[in-house]
C-alpha cells in the first residue's frame, strides 16, 4: 500500500496536532465534536497554507478529506436526524448496493432487448403513415408559448447579471450571523425565517442564516417551529437568560 | 370463420379512425355493452393474427396498425427512415417504459447519471411524454411512453414489453404502476389530420 501524505497539522482551542489524530479522537468520542470550532480550524490552516510559497497539493487534499469528515460528524451531532440508520461507513448497506446493481443490470438488459427490437425494424404504422421519425418539437407548444418562454429566459439572464453586479464575493460568517439573530430575538421575541432572509437573499446568506439558527437552537437560545412542509419557520426566544451584548446591528440582506 | 356483427362494426370504425378510439366510445357507437365490445376486440385481435394488420391498445384505447413483419414494405412505401436511438437514451427509455409513470429522479437513481439530455431527446422523438406531476414534495414531472413508442418498437401493448432475465436468473416483468394512467393524454395528443 502506498502511504499517503502526512496529515496536516492544525491548531485550535483544545487541540494542537495532526488532523487525522483529531478525527480519530472525535470518532472515538474522546473529544466532543461540538467543542471543536471547525471554522477556526479551517481559517488557521488556510492562513498557514497561504503563507507557503507553493501549494502543498497532496496535503491540502488530505486536509479536505479529513475536514469534510469532521464537518459531517459535526452536522450529525447538531442534527441527530442526519445520522444514518444503518451502521455502514458510507450510509449504503451491502444489501442496498446489491439491489441497486441488480436494478441497473436489469435496466441494461431491458435497454438491450428494446435495442434489438428496434434493430430488426419490425415496427408498426398507423393509418396516418406512421409516427414522425425525425426530431420534432414536443407536443403542446405554439408560438405564443415559445415567445413567453424566451421572455422568461431573457428575464432570468437579466436577473443573473444583476446579481453578479450587486454582490461580488459577499461573505458571511456564521458567528456574526448568530450574534445578529440573537440580538433580534432579544428585541422581538418572535421572528420568522422569511424576515431573517429579507427580500432577495443570496444562497450563501440563506445557508449561513439557517446554520446560525441551528446553532442557536442547539444552545437552547431559541425554539423553532414549522407547521407544515415548506411552510414558514417561526423562531421564538426560549429563555430570558441572554441579553444582546456587543452585537453589531443587523446588516440589510 | 364468420365474425360477429360487433367485431365487423368495430373493424370498420377503427379503419376510418385517425386516432385511437376508447372502448367506451366503441360501445356507445355500436350500441353494445363494454363487455360485448371487449369480446369483439379479442375476436378481431385473433382474426388479425393471420393478416398484415394488428390491433394495438394502450390502456383502454384501441387502433388498427400494420403488422411488424410488414414494416419493411410499409416503410419503403412511406419512405420512412429507420429510427436510431443511442444506448444511453435506450437505458432511460427502458426505465420509463417498464416503470411508468416514472420521474427523472427515478431514472437517474437507477442509471446513476444525469438524464436531462436523454429525456429531452426521447421527448423530441415523441417516444415519451409528460403525464402530469407526482403529488410528492417538489411535484416532479412524471413521464410515460407514447403511441409512437408502441409503434416504433412493434408492440401491440405495454404488456408486450420484452421480459428479461435478471442476473439472478429470474424473469422480470414490467413494474407498471398504474397501467390505466397510460391512455388519456396520448389520445389527446394526437391531432386529427386536416380535412
Amino acid at each position: 500500500m502506498i502511504t499517503g501524505p502526512q496529515a496536516p497539522h492544525v491548531a485550535v482551542e483544545g487541540f494542537d496536532g495532526p488532523l487525522d489524530l483529531l478525527l480519530e479522537l472525535v470518532e472515538e468520542k474522546r473529544i466532543d465534536i461540538l467543542t471543536v470550532r471547525l471554522g477556526d480550524l479551517a481559517d488557521e490552516y488556510l492562513a498557514r497554507v497561504r503563507a507557503l510559497d507553493a501549494l502543498p497539493a497532496a496535503e491540502v487534499a488530505e486536509f479536505l478529506a479529513l475536514a469534510s469528515r469532521l464537518v459531517l460528524l459535526k452536522a450529525r451531532s447538531l442534527l441527530p436526524s442526519l445520522a444514518p440508520d444503518i451502521p455502514e461507513e458510507e450510509g449504503e448497506s451491502e444489501e442496498d448496493l446489491r439491489a441497486r446493481i441488480i436494478e441497473y443490470a436489469t435496466t441494461r438488459e431491458r435497454a438491450a432487448a428494446l435495442g434489438d427490437k428496434l434493430r430488426t425494424g419490425s415496427r408498426a404504422f398507423h393509418r396516418e403513415g406512421g409516427a414522425a421519425l425525425s426530431d420534432l418539437p414536443p407536443r403542446g407548444g405554439d408560438s405564443g408559448a415559445l415567445a413567453a418562454a424566451w421572455a422568461k429566459v431573457l428575464a432570468l439572464a437579466a436577473r443573473q447579471h444583476e446579481e453578479d453586479l450587486v454582490a461580488p464575493g459577499e461573505r458571511y460568517s456564521v458567528e456574526q450571523r448568530t450574534g445578529e439573530i440573537e440580538a433580534l430575538v432579544a428585541l422581538h421575541d418572535t421572528l420568522t425565517f422569511g424576515t431573517l432572509l429579507g427580500d432577495r437573499p443570496t444562497l450563501g446568506f440563506a445557508i449561513v442564516t439557517f446554520i446560525a439558527l441551528l446553532d442557536l437552537y442547539r444552545r437552547l437560545v431559541i425554539e423553532i417551529a414549522q407547521d407544515e412542509l415548506f411552510g414558514e419557520i417561526t423562531i421564538t426566544r426560549k429563555t430570558a437568560r441572554m441579553t444582546a451584548v456587543d452585537v453589531p446591528a443587523p446588516e440589510p440582506a | 370463420m364468420t365474425r360477429s356483427a360487433n367485431a365487423i362494426a368495430i373493424e370498420a370504425i377503427l379503419f376510418v379512425a385517425e386516432k385511437p378510439v376508447s372502448r367506451a366510445e366503441l360501445a356507445k357507437i355500436a350500441g353494445a355493452s363494454p363487455r360485448a365490445i371487449e369480446a369483439a376486440l379479442i375476436e378481431l385481435e385473433a382474426h388479425y393474427e393471420e393478416t398484415g394488420l394488428r390491433l394495438q391498445h394502450e390502456g383502454d384505447d384501441w387502433q388498427i396498425v400494420t403488422a411488424p413483419e410488414t414494416a419493411r414494405f410499409v416503410a419503403a412505401y412511406l419512405g420512412a427512415d429507420r429510427l436510431r436511438v443511442s444506448s444511453a437514451s435506450l437505458e432511460t427509455l427502458a426505465v420509463i417504459a417498464y416503470r411508468q409513470p416514472a420521474t427523472r429522479a427515478e431514472v437517474e437513481a437507477i442509471r446513476g447519471v444525469n438524464c436531462d439530455q436523454t429525456i429531452y431527446t426521447l421527448m423530441s422523438r415523441r417516444l415519451i411524454e409528460e403525464r402530469g406531476r407526482r403529488e410528492t414534495p417538489g411535484r416532479p414531472i412524471e413521464y410515460g411512453t407514447t403511441w409512437e413508442f408502441l409503434e416504433c418498437f412493434g408492440l401491440t401493448s405495454l404488456e408486450g414489453l420484452p421480459q428479461v432475465i435478471t442476473p439472478e436468473g429470474q424473469v422480470r416483468l414490467p413494474e407498471l404502476d398504474r397501467p390505466e394512467a397510460t391512455s388519456r393524454r396520448s389520445r389527446e395528443g394526437r391531432e386529427r389530420a386536416p380535412g
